[in-house]
């Protein structure tokens, strides 16, 4: 029997094939420096002022110390508000573009004015929002208004990833329904949406994160620099209120407030983050436990 | 299905309360006033340490402030969406039309006083320049670019030339300076950098050994030094002080305004009237700027 030597050719292959995945791993690796990286280094600059306290006491002494309630507030009403009014919406549309529109130029135009409203600058959107839902709607600048833009702005993506979600449900499940004599709302509704609903909450909820950190859409339509509230109580502000925001807080505390301890963006940056992190904590918890669930 | 409700009575109390008080202007039974104070960024600071100090006295009123230029204040007190408008400005003629035409022609309160401090680097050996030189080194046409044009040279600095720091246009500071040092018909001198606010103005120059640039006098930081101003070349320079602003011999300091429009609810009177007493007057001092003097 002969043995097979690795000739130079087997050989150059292996190196070759070696480099290539020590460089494509270095650049995967090379991703997750940056987050480590920027988490580390907030939390080291922020250290001086985290505590539960600085959670849910309000700003004081010009914004130079005391904690960051209202901002935090804010932040949540904003992003549970335009959850509220963009997944239902983001969501039915997305079901009646996958599931029951047939290919036509109405179809198509559906479909490009969403890929072309995602790629909308958020500061596009907060100048749409106050033209439309502050000065013509007559809103005002309010967390409603708020809201509104900043749902507009995730719309897209929620319908895009939807989409990406109900299409991944094989055809072959829709047919063998349909074969029965389902309906389509039954198949949608017995087959589709269970099938589908991790990938569909998943997409959703990573919205969440984006809303939270964004500075221009609320700065235009409801966000200001200062507002006293009472500390501790989670019904504060009503939905045609002005409002605190993370984000906005942020760049008021580094842009405008002479004096102020230099942990303080810091920190303020480390509770915008946790509060982003910790939501995509929970997308990536409900898949896992969706996804257990699944039966293929 | 409950949060739908709340909602709901939200809005319908919303409603409510806004028709209340644009017919009426009633103080109402003390429940959730609100001040909508929105205007210029020199103020900002000054109008949220007001809020914060008047929601200790009178936590039934709610001062909601916001930033953003004297302008952005003053288009909406002209749009009705602002109480109080912050400006470290007069309206302009186009502003005062605006407002006459909707019925709302402001009325003006004098709040306190800020004086314009020139900052330069803390290194730099400059001590005194005059307006006429600011304006030579700002404006459009100025002939002057370079330290050693005014008998300097600054240590740590790139070159010779002059770093001009100034603001975004709608800005009052900028307003303010454009009008009292370029001069009013001329324009800036392209090249300038603009900041966004009066920290950042302060911040780049600390940042930077040649450069020079305008702000509030309360922004000084250690990195920074003020420069005398004197009114003509080899008249003496001041520099910008609580005494100097009040007594005006500082020569660009100006009056901070907050605008109303003409019939005031109660609870806003109220609220000016306290900032221009002795409790809102010492949050101007400790604020960085000038309060009103007494009498």
């Amino acid at each position: 029997m002969t043995t097979f030597a690795e000739t130079p050719f087997v050989r150059a292959r292996k190196r070759n094939e070696l480099f290539a995945k020590l460089v494509f791993g270095a650049m995967a690796a090379l991703l997750v420096t940056p987050l480590l990286s920027i988490v580390a280094y907030l939390v080291i600059q922020g250290a001086p002022l985290l505590s539960l306290d600085f959670l849910v006491s309000n700003p004081s002494n010009g914004m130079r110390a005391g904690g960051i309630w209202s901002a935090l507030l804010g932040t949540i009403y904003l992003v549970t508000l335009s959850l509220l009014i963009a997944a239902p919406i983001g969501v039915l549309a997305a079901v009646y573009l996958n599931e029951y529109a047939e290919d036509n130029w109405f179809t198509r135009v559906i479909n490009l004015a969403v890929v072309n409203l995602a790629g909308v600058p958020s500061i596009v959107h907060a100048l749409f929002g106050l033209g439309a839902f502050v000065l013509a709607a007559g809103i005002g600048r309010s967390v409603l208004a708020a809201s509104l833009t900043l749902s507009i702005m995730t719309l897209p993506v929620i319908i895009a990833s939807t989409k990406e979600a109900l299409s991944s449900v094989p055809r072959a499940f829709r047919e063998a329904c349909w074969n029965v004599g389902a309906t389509r709302w039954q198949t949608i509704r017995g087959i589709v949406l269970p099938n589908s609903v991790s990938g569909i909450l998943t997409g959703v909820i990573l919205q969440v994160s984006r809303s939270a950190g964004e500075t221009a859409p609320v700065m235009f339509t409801g966000a200001i620099f200062f507002r006293p509230i009472p500390e501790g109580d989670p019904f504060a502000y009503s939905i045609f209120d002005q409002c605190m925001a993370l984000s906005m807080h942020l760049f008021s505390v580094t842009t405008q407030v002479n004096g102020a301890p230099p942990a303080l963006p810091y920190a303020t940056a480390v509770v915008l983050l946790g509060t982003v992190l910790a939501v995509n904590a929970t997308a990536i918890g409900l898949r896992v436990y969706l996804r257990s669930r699944k039966k293929w | 299905m409950s949060r739908l409700r709340l909602s709901l009575l939200c809005l319908s109390l919303a409603t409510l309360s806004a028709a209340g008080c644009k017919k009426t202007q009633e103080a109402g039974a003390g429940q959730g006033l609100r001040i909508q104070d929105i205007g210029s960024d020199t103020m900002v600071n000054l109008a949220q340490a007001w809020a914060e100090a008047y929601a200790a006295v009178h936590p039934e009123v709610s001062v909601e402030v916001s930033g953003g230029g004297s302008g952005v204040g003053i288009a909406a007190l002209i749009n009705g969406t602002a109480d109080i408008a912050n400006a470290s400005r007069q309206l302009e003629p186009a502003e005062l039309e605006r407002a006459r035409q909707a019925r709302r022609e402001p009325i003006e309160h004098i709040v306190g006083f800020d004086g314009l401090a020139i900052y330069v680097h803390k290194n730099n050996p400059l001590e005194q320049i005059s307006i006429e030189q600011l304006s030579q080194i700002y404006a459009e046409n100025g002939k002057i670019d370079s330290w050693s044009e005014l008998g300097v040279k600054v240590p740590g600095a790139k070159s010779d030339e002059i770093v001009r720091v100034s603001r975004q246009n709608n800005s009052g500071t900028y307003a303010y300076f454009r009008e009292h040092v370029v001069g009013k018909k001329s324009d800036f001198k392209f090249g300038s950098l603009d900041m966004n606010g009066s920290k950042e103005v302060v911040e780049l120059v600390g940042r930077t050994p040649g450069a020079i640039g305008y702000s509030g006098f309360g922004y000084a930081t250690s990195a920074v030094k003020f420069l005398r101003v004197s009114k003509t070349k080899d008249g003496p320079g001041v520099l910008p002080s609580l005494q100097t602003v009040q007594d005006k011999s500082y020569p660009i300091s100006r009056p901070m305004f907050m605008f109303t429009p003409p019939n005031p609810a109660r609870h806003v009177t109220d609220y000016l009237s306290w900032i221009t007493s002795g409790a809102g007057q010492k949050i101007v001092e400790a604020t960085g700027y000038v309060p009103l003097s007494k009498g």
